[in-house]
């Protein structure tokens, strides 16, 4: 966990055997979302795009996919109806071996954009970095 | 029960954190001591002790006309479990996608 002045981050990873453009497609195909995250997703993978999530046991969750690079990271925001808004970010790299691929998930707290100049809450929907890029 | 992103918020200004540094490492103080060490007005140290106090990462102590405030290490516990929680749900999605994979 990094906790600084700026932010509240969790980072974790995982190396898969399959080739990056499989893990691509399982991270942003709302049927094979649903089939890790633990509970229904529909995503729109694209910047702007809506993505809601229905966990087992848990509130729905909503957010905005905010930045899109095909192949290789894709980012959103999002919060629950009574729980805390946080960024999501999905980085896919090559993994040690040949034809696999490094999965980096980090999730970061948005407390300081959550509470506006005059202290009123605010949600911090698509932040201005909404574009899509495609890998080199 | 402060809510992690009050707690999170109350710890995003930099001299608030300072003050609680100071508190942390040198022991309970009060605002006009604080207002020796830390280059900014007593009228504003004890803004932010308030806001640290609302929060529960202070505690008052009257003595006398003064008050000490004391730094209460267990209001960031709050931190520690949304990261461990948020870390363990991870590993377990991270897990089942290898899985789907092999």
């Amino acid at each position: 966990m990094e906790n600084d002045s700026q932010r509240v981050t969790v980072e974790r990873d995982v190396e898969v055997a399959a080739p990056v453009e499989h893990v691509w497609e399982r991270i942003t195909d709302s049927t094979m979302v649903t089939e890790w995250m633990g509970g229904e997703v529909d995503i729109e993978p694209s910047p702007g795009g809506d993505i809601t999530f229905l966990p087992r046991g848990g509130p729905a969750v909503w957010g905005t996919v905010e930045e899109v690079i095909v192949g290789r990271r894709i980012q959103w925001s999002w919060r629950t109806d009574d729980g805390l808004p946080s960024l999501i970010e999905i980085e896919l790299s090559p993994g040690a071996t040949d034809g696999s691929t490094r999965v980096l998930v980090r999730e970061t707290l948005l407390p300081w954009t959550i509470s506006g100049p005059d202290g009123h809450t605010e949600w911090p929907m698509a932040s201005a970095r909404t574009n899509v890029q495609l890998a080199a | 029960m402060t809510e992690p992103h009050e707690l999170f918020s109350a710890l995003g200004d930099r001299t608030r954190l300072g003050v609680l540094t100071a508190l942390a490492r040198s022991g309970p103080a009060t605002a006009t001591e604080l207002a020796a060490t830390i280059p900014v007005t007593r009228q504003a140290i004890s803004k932010h002790l308030a806001a640290l106090d609302a929060v529960g990462l202070v505690t008052r102590h009257q003595e006398g006309r003064e008050v000490r405030y004391q730094f209460e290490a267990d209001a960031l516990d709050t931190v520690a479990s949304w990261a461990t929680d948020t870390a363990g749900t991870w590993d377990r999605r991270l897990d089942r996608l290898r899985r789907s994979l092999e």
